[in-house]
């Protein structure tokens, strides 16, 4: 067990505590998800409730953090404390170091003085576990998030220790990853370990957690069963996205309005050989807010790719804006379509929020820049952090960021692949209204997503993608 | 997109042999490239690394660096153009007689393309046919200090990844109008967009990194012996035939230098 009293930590160069007096038991067995808006000391308390906050952050540190009965002080260093917790972090990128999910799992198994024997009956069984047999000689470039974060999992459990504490790791996983790492801890909850995980997804885990702490400004704001919280409403608008009264902020605009922005027609695309897209057709008119959903595979990344010209149809023809995708450079196609991906942090360069911004409207030779700049920056609600490093924002900010960027842009559609990836309930709606406001003012919105619930609320329009076909196309209703 | 340096879950007889064999191979192929400046025996010395990835069945990976490779090369023979001039004009690339090309500096580039390729096999061969994983075992036990290790098995390990990322960064940046400048500053210039990110997202990962690699005890625990590869028959044999090898080699090259 693990028990934290009245820790508080600052960061060297930090401006306040990221976690501040806080205390917190976890029993043998039990299982504690903590959830709090980024920003709110979760990561912090993982690594202090894991000692390494004690032994590898400089730093102002008070209070007392045991783990099994013992000061993590009084450890040696983490290979000690390695035999009573392990860690899983939200990038499973960064906790694969071997090249096939074997290797990984036999890594950890090696250094614990086991015989060989035991090592291939742990082996096996760790597989089994994390339903990894099948992928076992895979590198970890030819598997997807949620696999790869399995293979993270499965080296976690070959330390074979009681704790186990996870940080966001479905962060950056869809649905179906999800789903695969919630029901391997429902496996090792059911084998008596322990956990202590940090989460939005709130409705994924409810069937696994004990305990429930809200974190806010690095102190506890609600801690206890979630039975007993779920009905505090400003817990709850954190827990579970609340997206209602969005879809009447403005009134849909009357469809077809307007020759169409985006024209696809017949579109067939290959990887290789595997057909990727197969007889795609869909318009996407101004004022419309489209949502593309569908499984992973479904193509619908590779579908808005060909909007901006990043991949070329095979067959079939792309339409933007007038203009002939196939045969148009991509920085011209920018003028019409912006594109944010996934993963913010595969923009960011600049050394201000506003030179970040500026990026985009300097190479489109947008006029008037400064009036478009305060303008998009305020409309994502960053008007207060024009002069800081785009890369210590919180999450909800950075992705705020990654919209305004494009934005400034002046595109007539807005293209956006997964916005809500790593946001709690109330970042994700602070990016569906501004969305919302983008669609208001005549632009088309097409959001990529997986969570229908989302597209549901939000969008007018629900496209649904199935092994690289428009499956269907309908009107939700008003 | 071609994987770059990576192993390759498949059975053939590198894959079957030890990796310290394999090392004393790269070592002999590496001895022999470098003392030869000879055409011929640079081109046999080639086509017997192509036919070892052959009866490894391995050719087609290890031929994909083929176009690295290429581009290499015209790149090493314009180097020597320029700066190794000698021997007879055979013509020139410019009118009026501006950077002729030479034999003297053709025979140069292609030898050091030759050497170059050669190398680049070998060594392909070792890494699509070991197991990171024996790699560190084999190097831990003739010595070779962990932390030595992890670094140059990370630095495999990391390769792919970059590659997909910077790709996607690239992306991400073309969406936002950015274009590869004109002219040298134009170019070191734009580099920018694509490079920070690319470094950003890997320092931020070198934290978590660290942490997962002394939570494994990979740095200070002892480690278990298991499924540890053995010196077998064809290892015995073909580390006998690379010894003939290089002894044969040597000895003609003595000869050569007393004759």
């Amino acid at each position: 067990m693990i028990t934290l009293e009245n820790v508080s930590y600052r960061y060297q160069r930090g401006e306040r505590d990221a976690v501040s007096d806080v205390s917190l038991a976890v029993a043998p067995g039990e299982c504690i998800m903590v959830t709090g808006p980024s920003g709110a000391g979760k990561t912090t308390l993982c690594m202090a409730a894991s000692g390494i906050l004690e032994h590898e952050f400089e730093g102002e540190k008070s209070g007392r953090v045991t783990i099994n009965g013992r000061d993590a002080k009084d450890y040696p260093g983490l290979p000690e404390i390695a035999a009573h917790v392990s860690l899983v972090f939200d990038d499973p990128e960064a906790q694969l170091i071997f090249t096939t999910v074997e290797e990984e799992i036999l890594s950890a198994l090696e250094r614990r003085g086991l015989s060989p024997a035991e090592i291939e009956e742990r082996l096996s069984s760790i597989l089994e576990i994390t339903r990894l047999g099948t992928l076992k000689d895979r590198p970890p470039y030819a598997l997807s998030g949620g696999q790869k974060q399995r293979v993270a999992l499965a080296a976690a459990l070959a330390l074979g220790t009681d704790i186990v504490i996870l940080d966001e790791p479905t962060a950056e996983l869809d649905e179906e990853g999800t789903a695969g790492i919630v029901s391997v801890l429902l496996d090792l909850k059911a084998h008596g370990k322990t956990i202590l995980l940090t989460e939005h997804k709130y409705s994924h885990f409810r069937d696994l957690v004990d305990r429930l702490v809200v974190m806010e400004g690095g102190r506890f704001r609600a801690i206890g069963p979630p039975s007993s919280l779920v009905d505090d409403r400003s817990v709850a608008e954190i827990l579970v996205p609340d997206f209602s009264g969005i879809r009447r902020m403005f009134p849909a605009q009357s469809a077809n309005a307007g020759d169409p922005v985006i024209s696809v027609r017949d579109l067939d695309y290959l990887y290789g050989d595997v057909p990727a897209l197969a007889g795609v057709s869909l318009d996407i008119c101004p004022g419309e807010f489209v949502a593309i959903v569908g499984e992973n595979g479904s193509g619908k990344t590779t579908l808005i790719k060909h909007f901006i010209g990043l991949l070329h149809a095979a067959r079939g023809s792309v339409t933007v804006d007038g203009k002939d995708a196939k045969a148009t450079p991509v920085s011209e196609l920018a003028h019409s379509v912006g594109l944010v991906f996934q993963n913010p942090d595969h923009m960011f360069f600049a050394d201000t929020v506003a030179e970040e911004v500026m990026f985009g409207i300097t190479n489109l030779g947008i006029p008037h820049p400064e009036e478009v700049l305060e303008k998009a920056l305020s409309r994502c609600r960053l008007s207060g952090a024009r002069d800081l490093y785009p890369r210590w924002l919180s999450r909800g900010e950075r992705q705020r960021l990654a919209i305004a960027c494009v934005l400034a842009m002046q595109p007539k559609v807005i293209v956006l692949d997964e916005p809500t990836t790593g946001l709690d309930g109330r970042e994700s709606r602070e990016v569906m209204e501004i969305l919302k406001h983008l669609q208001g003012e005549g632009r088309a919105v097409v959001m990529v997503t997986h969570n229908h619930q989302m597209a549901a609320e939000c969008a007018d329009r629900i496209v649904t993608m199935k092994a690289g076909r428009v499956v269907s196309d309908t009107r939700t209703v008003a | 997109m071609a994987e770059i340096l990576q192993y390759v879950h498949k059975d053939g007889l590198f894959h079957r042999m030890h990796p310290g064999t394999k090392l004393f191979f790269i070592l002999v192929i590496g001895i022999m490239t470098i003392l030869s400046l000879d055409i011929p025996f640079l081109c046999a010395l080639l086509g017997a690394v192509l036919l070892l990835a052959l009866a490894g069945n391995i050719l087609r990976e290890v031929l994909d660096q083929m176009k690295l490779i290429l581009v290499m090369s015209v790149v090493f023979i314009l180097i020597t153009l320029v700066t190794m001039p000698g021997g007879e004009v055979l013509f020139s690339l410019l009118p009026g007689g501006f950077l002729p090309v030479t034999t003297g500096a053709l025979n140069a580039g292609i030898t050091l393309t030759l050497r170059f390729a050669i190398l680049i096999m070998a060594f392909q061969i070792f890494v699509i046919s070991t197991q990171p994983r024996d790699l560190v075992n084999t190097l831990e036990k003739m010595g070779v200090p962990i932390d030595y290790n992890l670094m140059f098995l990370i630095a495999l390990r990391f390769i792919p990844t970059l590659q997909v990322e910077a790709k996607k960064i690239h992306e991400a940046q073309l969406a936002r109008g950015y274009s590869t400048g004109n002219g040298f500053v134009g170019r070191i210039k734009s580099v920018a967009p694509v490079m920070v990110p690319l470094v950003s997202n890997a320092l931020s990962r070198a934290n978590v990194l660290g942490i997962t690699i002394d939570m494994r005890g990979y740095r200070t625990r002892k480690r278990t012996p298991f499924r540890e590869e053995k010196f077998n028959t064809v290892d015995r044999a073909f580390a006998g035939v690379l010894g003939v090898a290089l002894a044969a080699y040597i000895a003609a090259a003595v000869l050569q230098v007393i004759g």
